[in-house]
């Protein structure tokens, strides 16, 4: 009889081991679920008081995710090295109609903020295959015609991807962002919107609004 | 204590570890996932039955997702991504030739001035295929870029797998 106490009572035991690992194994990967996604900066489309899409962007009031990136020169341009002025990061694309639009937009407006210390940094995320030299080459020739073409004034620089992730995992371009004359980003739009909506964010990003 | 006892003891064990090992599964196959990012799908056929060493044609149906365009197979401007079907090299299948549908023109609401040629909804390719004698598992590809109303998404290429027999 003692045996078979001891037996059932091992029985039991190995149970509630079994239990217990089952229980502690789900908590701690719901609790590395959970810091994951806190992790991933991913936002929203929301509508403002005025009716215009904005962007909810979880980067809204933090210090813009710093970056080093070529022109299609070669020359490398950090984020850092525009600090202390209002700034709108443009993800865009060559195959992006919506950016063909919203092009000249920005460089109207760029011309007429620039005196304000106002700079627009356009980051393309067209492929770049940098193991390929000829292809590479290829992909820098496509991205120069397009500015080109477009008369783009201010920096475009280029492997936008490799930072698309830090800025919320662009999916649809175009995507800006602006920034205070101190590197934080105080508003942001995804898609298309309209000349007023870029150029108000602009006068927000220079401290002339709230 | 019997036999008995210590198989149902170990069935217990057994059926209660089964019951824990469930609760193992990837965490993010029960959380709430982002919609498929795949605008484009491929409808039919799955499987075609064409005559071998002669060139016949088959209409491949794809369907987009509501809200979304994708550039036609001649889109009105240079820089666009065209929608392109292919056939991998090798597959026991030739791609004789493609006919794309005509696409509709489509304007964006705040520049009406740029007018773009897309195909929305449904839309059929007439492939033209020639296989060898046998059974081809083809993955071909449809290469495309999809954008809605305001925004656009990165190129992407999905897979159309088709059992073309050669007969």
């Amino acid at each position: 009889m003692k045996r078979n106490t001891l037996v059932i009572t091992a029985v039991l035991f190995i149970l509630a081991a079994f239990a217990w690992s089952g229980w502690a194994n789900w908590e701690f990967r719901t609790q590395a679920a959970e810091r994951l996604r806190a992790s991933a900066p991913q936002g929203e489309l929301v509508v403002d008081a005025a009716g215009t899409a904005q962007y909810n962007s979880p980067l809204l009031g933090k210090p813009a995710p710093p970056f080093t990136l070529e022109d299609l020169s070669g020359k490398k341009h950090s984020l850092s090295d525009y600090k202390g002025r209002a700034l709108a990061i443009n993800f865009w694309a060559t195959w992006c109609a919506p950016c063909k639009i919203e092009t000249p937009w920005l460089i109207d407006l760029r011309s007429r903020y620039a005196p304000q210390g106002f700079e627009v940094l356009a980051i393309s995320a067209d492929d770049i295959d940098r193991k390929d030299p000829r292809k590479f080459s290829d992909e820098k020739q496509e991205i120069a015609r397009f500015v080109q073409k477009m008369q783009m004034p201010y920096p475009v620089l280029i492997d936008g991807d490799s930072v698309a992730d830090s800025y919320g995992d662009l999916d649809a371009l175009p995507t800006t962002f602006f920034l205070d004359r101190n590197g934080v980003v105080v508003a942001a739009q995804m898609g298309l919107t309209t000349k007023d909506a870029l150029e108000k964010n602009i006068r927000k990003a220079l401290g002339m609004i709230k | 204590m019997n036999v008995s006892k210590i198989i149902i003891a170990i069935a217990a064990a057994l059926a209660l570890t089964y019951a824990l090992a469930q609760g193992q599964r990837p965490l993010f196959d029960d959380a709430p996932r982002t919609p498929s990012k795949a605008a484009v799908v491929f409808l039919h056929p799955e499987q075609i039955t064409i005559p071998a060493g002669k060139p016949t044609t088959i209409a491949l149906h794809f369907r987009i997702a509501p809200g979304l365009h994708i550039n036609s197979h001649t889109p009105n401007q240079e820089e666009l991504i065209p929608t392109t079907f292919k056939l991998p090299p090798g597959s026991g299948v030739h791609l004789d030739g493609v006919v794309y549908p005509p696409g509709t023109d489509f304007t964006l609401s705040l520049d009406p001035s740029t007018k773009l040629n897309v195909y929305t909804g449904e839309f059929v390719l007439q492939a033209r295929f020639m296989a060898t004698p046998g059974d081809h598992l083809v993955e071909a590809t449809l290469r495309y870029q999809a954008c809605d109303n305001t925004a656009c998404m990165p190129p992407k290429t999905i897979t159309a797998a088709i059992d073309i027999v050669g007969k």
